[in-house]
């Protein structure tokens, strides 16, 4: 590798090596090949995830996640998230703990309690903006197999975006990086109504919250989308495998293949879709694959 | 009728990021592009604020209390005109409900295998399997010890 190869530790938070671990194979092929040099860290725990665990108790979220923090800071690498889940908690609660309320006081105490500290000198950086540091340019120059005819619905997901004044990563209701990173694979980014909307995957009502992702993918699917294109693999799950729910408990169908950015660049850079996993989808993306090959 | 909590708003408001709940004039800009609101009969994020500004705590931290129809979406956040962060007063709604042992069973699960075994999702043979089928190594080691952090 060059001396200018980005390096990361990548931190894979839960769901993607222990749900969805084809996620993180692509993960790993795709921006090994852009060169990115990511390493693999012991120690971490949970992020932990923004809405149940904070929920129950932001005291534990919170000090969790300054811990994590600090592990990452030992290894004097920014961290590399593939999801938006660990991108919002890990950087929010260095928000706060730069910031230094009651609680991040709180937390202090208990980190040098067990000789560990916080001092906000490492980023965490969500896939999306590491690929944007390297240039849309360099994850064009790795496409071997353009995407060209393939129309994507972009979904970001919500703790990717907001709150823009603490996550920084994109206009909270206008984004535009993750369609112009689905672009430099040859696809065509897709605009849909409700385009910044909610996956639903939060929300505890298991109805209301399949409401929620149904119309998003019928917006979708109107916009003339051959498939979605996530960041989360939260919102994957609600996307792929709630298309198997929507069907069940609500009666509508849409058959939409859902794929993690990772996934879309590793198929571009010619992976083929067995090795990659994609088999594993609820919602099988051949369609849009014979799309890309059409 | 729901009883009013005398120092729910103190303590709600001591919660970080909740602190701004009397600044909220009741608009209604968080609730037009609520997901929640669009989907759940009950949920409005304008009246949580205003149960939690007269104290009527008892209807936000009761077991299957309407806040945990939130989808955390945050688009309140950016629309609040007056930095009250309805879904900031909701999260701390949530804990002062959990603490009370008020949150629902699933929440409580997740949040104490977070805490016992440092991740969200138990490793099993079968994901072990999976990951060795792609070519996958194993699962980087969680952390341990993870209780004196969480006294």
């Amino acid at each position: 590798m060059s001396a200018s190869s980005p390096e990361y530790t990548l931190f894979l938070g839960c769901m993607i090596p222990l749900r969805h671990p084809q996620i993180e194979l692509s993960a790993r092929r795709s921006l090994g090949a852009l060169g990115m040099v990511l390493s693999d860290s012991d120690g971490f725990s949970c992020c932990p995830e923004p809405w149940n665990v904070k929920g129950a108790s932001l005291d534990d979220w919170l000090v969790l996640a300054a811990r994590n923090l600090a592990v990452a800071e030992r290894s004097g690498r920014d961290l590399l998230v593939l999801c938006n889940g660990c991108y919002s908690t890990l950087t929010e609660a260095g928000h706060l703990m730069s910031n230094g309320g009651e609680a991040a006081e709180r937390v202090r105490g208990k980190l040098e309690a067990l000789g560990l500290s916080y001092s906000g000198t490492r980023r965490t950086r969500h896939v999306v903006q590491a690929l944007c540091d390297l240039g849309t340019d360099a994850v064009s120059a790795s496409v071997t197999r353009p995407l060209s005819g393939l129309k994507v619905a972009v979904h970001h997901g919500c703790h990717l975006l907001r709150p823009h004044e603490i996550l920084q990563v994109d206009d909270p209701f206008d984004p535009v990086l993750l369609e112009g990173l689905v672009e430099a694979l040859g696809a065509e980014a897709v605009r849909y109504e409700g385009y910044t909307d909610c996956c639903g995957k939060a929300t505890r009502d298991q109805d209301s919250s399949l409401r929620i992702a149904s119309n998003k993918l019928a917006a979708m699917k109107s916009a003339g989308a051959d498939c979605v294109v996530v960041v989360c693999p939260a919102c994957f799950e609600q996307m792929d495998l709630g298309q198997v729910e929507i069907k069940r408990r609500l009666g509508e169908e849409h058959r939409l293949p859902v794929l993690h950015y990772c996934q879309l660049l590793a198929l571009a850079q010619g992976g083929q879709p067995d090795s990659l996993g994609l088999g594993r989808h609820r919602v099988d993306v051949k369609p849009a694959l014979q799309k890309m090959q059409g | 009728m729901a009883k009013a909590i005398p120092d729910f708003k103190d303590k709600l408001s001591r919660i970080e990021g909740a602190g701004r709940l009397t600044a909220c004039y009741q608009c209604s800009a968080c609730v037009a592009e609520c997901p929640a609101a669009q989907q759940c009969g009950d949920f409005n994020p304008r009246l949580i604020v205003l149960a939690a500004l007269l104290g009527v705590g008892e209807l936000l931290v009761e077991k299957d209390s309407v806040i945990w129809q939130c989808t955390t979406c945050y688009k309140c956040y950016e629309r609040c005109p007056q930095g009250t962060h309805p879904i900031e007063v909701i999260t701390a709604c949530k804990n002062l409900a959990a603490a009370i042992g008020n949150a629902p069973e699933e929440i409580t699960a997740l949040h104490d295998t977070v805490a016992g075994n440092a991740t969200l999702i138990m490793p099993s043979t079968a994901i072990e399997k999976r990951r060795g089928d792609l070519g996958l190594g194993p699962v980087p080691a969680p952390a341990e010890d993870l209780e004196r952090l969480l006294e």
